[in-house]
């Protein structure tokens, strides 16, 4: 084991049973800054070591990434990967091989990019999240093997990395300890990103050596291209759920809604996260009382993965992510829908609003638009009637990356909450300078070993703080309660385990939940609150 | 001669492969889109806002900003704005260096509008008028500043790499390398040109470049032409043509956010970009269609 603080990029390779151990985390804000309010770590059983790749710093993200049983398994995924690399710089990956060279070739190692990222900052700058340094390691492996100036100069070029399945299988890990938030990139005085590298790494090891975390590939793209949702929800079994909520908005708010499904030339077809029916049914539920009381034109898809907005295939596999994104607009396009509107998910905001922005042209493209704009117009245009009273609570916004700081979408949910909260208070920093809540690009439902973990205590961590900044006022009183509003499914799954790790809603009544609950809780028609908490 | 020959061939070689890097990364393909934002050249580019904060923004009319893009564009080449707000103290270096390397550009090219100026007969001095004094004083000031400037700032970022800990550790012999040639190139123009400090030799040289009239030479000056030569045919082929990239990455990536629209221009490109067919395809069997053998 290395010290961190001497890590070099070109100690990949090594033999140690695990390169660095994580001891040093930021010190977390008040009341965490006590002794005893943090789970400590746990070691990583001695099983995992043996079967995956535990050696980076004892977690293990990739659950599909095993240790090879002979000296030919090893050769053979080492040959592989590089054959993958290869491909990165060919026609095969024509989709971001601009923006991938610019960013491969030009780092001036100027280190600026350090102190963005809300991991190196958790870990108190451990070396090995440095955002520079898996780009390190991926060029010094890179001009080994493929350029002439490394095989030539070796060393003098930076071609001075050993490859071997300790390397590799260590890169592809070091992958997931990425958000790709792209919040680095903002600093970057080239314009160039760290995360477009990792998300390479991720696409070689998927696209090439068929090596993904389950939780994304085969329980998350393949699962949704087979039965239409990532869940596992069947158009059947969405016809049930929807009954039921039709039944628990009638029995707990005592309104009649019928969601309006498969409605043929609708003005707007409502995409969810189909997590959300599983997860916070009370999100879709939201949607609809306020869509119904607003009087839209709407409609939910019932068809193939019309009803599920995800697409995880964008953190790890383009091939997987152009399927699913074309099956969506499909969808729509058979629906005969004006528009589509995102609900509250932030990479399927990302994934169909830009990502898949030039994968079709013509009358396949259904035009894309996220939720937050329309919301804060019927709020503006008075179509619903709210009394802010109701939500008279210390609230704080979290800003989905994808959303915010990929897309722009900055003030329609401020000026929502503006209206709506009365005691709205912002994060430091926010909006398009937001840190990551700490389970982007798939961390929130990768769960495989300990890799919750790494989530909870590293990855997230930064967000918790900001949390805990923004309610320092009222955090170590139980009253009034504390709500923070992420309108985003993954953000919210992650914002759910670490209140729930750090024991945050049982000691402090910390809430979250997305933008939609607050604005029905708010309105006036609404006879008892929407929130359980409030109860 | 044969110095004006290698003269005239370092800025052809910088300007011609500089111009094929850039072409280059030109033709490339069409590529996802992947902007980050701020974008400046949108209306709420101030805080960070986009077209997509509008309700049916696809059917509105889009409202670009252009001189917000060049504006930006230009804090970033002139002033490095992204470092100075970024990293401050990396910036007084870095900000040394290129801006004494604008100087030294200036420089080169006032000591060539001097030297044809004597070419066609004209004087260049404190007292021949005001054209003669203009180019004289500027020359002098560009070329004293730039050389001090280029020098101090290539020299204290070989350096800093050297003894900063987290630097070293990411720095390759050749970034070394990089560094040691444009202080190599400064200091030895430095030795050229110390007892020459309005720069009335350099001119006089310049102009026997340009006109290839044959002149007596030191071997300190050959050594830094040569130096030169190797500097300006080396920059582009090697990460130094960051000026190259940055172009790029900013227009081409960070700020680029043309929607696909029915009857756009991008419209077409996308249609021509998917119609491509690539030569190399991935192995995964999901993607190859082929059952992974083991199961």
């Amino acid at each position: 084991m290395i010290n961190q603080k001497d890590l070099r990029p070109k100690d990949l390779g090594r033999s140690d049973e695990q390169l660095i151990k994580l001891e040093s985390l930021m010190e977390l804000k008040a009341p965490y800054d006590a002794e005893g309010m943090e789970p400590p770590f746990t070691e990583p059983k001695q099983a995992w070591r043996e079967k995956y790749c535990a050696s980076l710093d004892g977690y293990v993200g990739i659950d599909k990434l095993t240790r090879p049983q002979s000296k030919e398994e090893e050769d053979e995924f080492v040959r592989k990967f590089l054959r993958g690399l290869e491909k990165v710089f060919t026609d095969a990956n024509s989709g971001v091989l601009q923006p991938f060279l610019l960013s491969f070739e030009y780092c001036a190692k100027c280190n600026t990019c350090s102190d963005a990222c809300h991991i190196f900052k958790a870990t108190n700058s451990n070396e090995l999240y440095r955002p520079i340094f898996r780009s390190e390691v991926l060029r010094k492996i890179v001009k080994k093997h493929f350029t002439k100036s490394g095989k030539l100069l070796g060393s003098f070029v930076g071609a001075d990395i050993d490859v071997n399945w300790e390397t590799i299988a260590r890169l592809g890990e070091l992958a997931y300890r990425c958000n790709l938030c792209r919040r680095c990139a903002q600093t970057c005085p080239l314009g160039l990103d760290n995360s477009l590298l990792a998300k390479e790494i991720r696409k070689v090891f998927s696209q090439e050596m068929g090596i993904a975390p389950s939780p994304l590939h085969e329980k998350g793209t393949v699962n949704q291209l087979k039965t239409g949702s990532s869940t596992g929800i069947t158009k059947p079994v969405l016809l049930d759920t929807l009954e039921f909520l039709e039944e628990d908005i009638e029995e707990l708010y005592g309104l009649k809604i019928k969601f309006p499904v498969d409605k043929k030339g609708a003005d707007i077809l409502l995409t969810h996260n189909a997590g959300e029916y599983m997860a916070w049914p009370e999100n879709p539920i939201a949607f609809a009382i306020l869509f119904e009381e607003a009087g839209l034109n709407w409609t939910l898809s019932s068809e193939m993965i019309g009803y599920d907005n995800v697409n995880y295939g964008i953190w790890y596999d383009d091939a997987q992510a152009k399927k699913i994104a074309l099956q969506q607009m499909k969808a729509a396009k058979d629906l005969g829908v004006r528009r589509i509107i995102i609900g509250e998910c932030g990479h399927a905001h990302k994934a169909a609003a830009v990502v898949a922005d030039r994968m079709a042209y013509g009358e396949d493209k259904i035009p894309v638009e996220s939720c937050l704009p329309l919301l804060w117009d019927l709020v503006k245009s008075k179509a619903l009637k709210f009394d802010p009273s109701k939500n008279n609570f210390p609230v704080t916004l979290h800003d989905p990356c994808n959303v915010v700081r990929q897309m722009g979408i900055v003030q329609p949910q401020r000026r929502i909450l503006k209206e709506i909260c009365p005691d709205f208070r912002e994060m430091t920093p926010h909006g398009v300078d937001n840190y990551c809540c700490g389970g982007g690009s798939g961390f929130a439902i990768m769960n495989s070993m300990n890799f919750a973990e790494f989530r909870n205590k590293i990855s997230a961590r930064t967000k918790f703080d900001q949390i805990l900044g923004a309610f320092q006022d009222t955090i170590e009183q139980v009253e009034p309660p504390k709500y923070v509003c992420a309108p985003c499914s993954n953000c919210k799954g992650t914002i759910r385990d670490i209140l729930e790790y750090y024991q945050a809603t049982e000691k402090f009544n910390v809430h979250y939940g997305g933008l939609v609950e607050l604005m029905v809780n708010a309105l006036v028609s609404m006879k008892k609150p929407f929130f359980e908490f409030l109860e | 001669m044969s110095l004006s020959i290698l003269a005239y061939l370092a800025i052809i070689l910088f300007l011609g492969l500089s111009a094929y890097k850039a072409y280059k990364y030109a033709k490339m393909p069409l590529h996802g889109r992947m902007e980050l934002y701020p974008v400046p050249k949108e209306q709420g580019h101030e805080y960070g806002g986009s077209y997509f904060e509008e309700v049916e923004w696809w059917n509105k009319e889009r409202k670009v900003n252009h001189m917000a893009e060049l504006i930006d564009m230009l804090k970033e080449m002139l002033f490095i704005k992204k470092l100075f707000d970024n990293q401050r103290p990396l910036w007084w270096l870095s900000y040394a260096l290129h801006l004494g390397i604008y100087l030294l550009i200036a420089w080169t090219v006032l000591l060539i509008v001097g030297g044809l100026t004597l070419l066609a007969g004209g004087q260049v001095s404190p007292s021949s008028g005001i054209w003669g004094a203009l180019i004289f004083y500027l020359t002098a000031f560009t070329g004293l500043s730039g050389l001090v400037l280029a020098t101090f700032g290539s020299a204290m970022l070989f350096l800093r790499r050297i003894f900063d800990d987290t630097l070293r550790k990411y720095t390759t012999p050749q970034e070394y390398f990089n560094l040691a040639l444009l202080y190599c190139a400064t200091v030895s123009g430095i030795f050229v040109w110390i007892n020459d400090l309005t720069f009335s030799t350099a001119r006089e040289i310049t102009a026997n470049l340009i006109s290839f009239t044959p002149f007596e030479v030191s071997g300190l000056l050959i050594a830094h032409i040569v130096i030169l030569f190797i500097m300006f045919t080396y920059i582009p082929l090697s990460k130094m043509s960051h000026y190259v990239g940055k172009y790029f990455s900013f227009h081409k990536v960070l700020w680029e956010n043309e929607p696909n629209l029915r009857g756009s221009a991008m419209e077409k490109k996308v249609e021509q970009a998917l119609a491509r067919r690539s030569t190399n395809s991935w192995s995964a069997p999901h993607i190859s269609g082929q059952a992974p053998a083991e199961e």
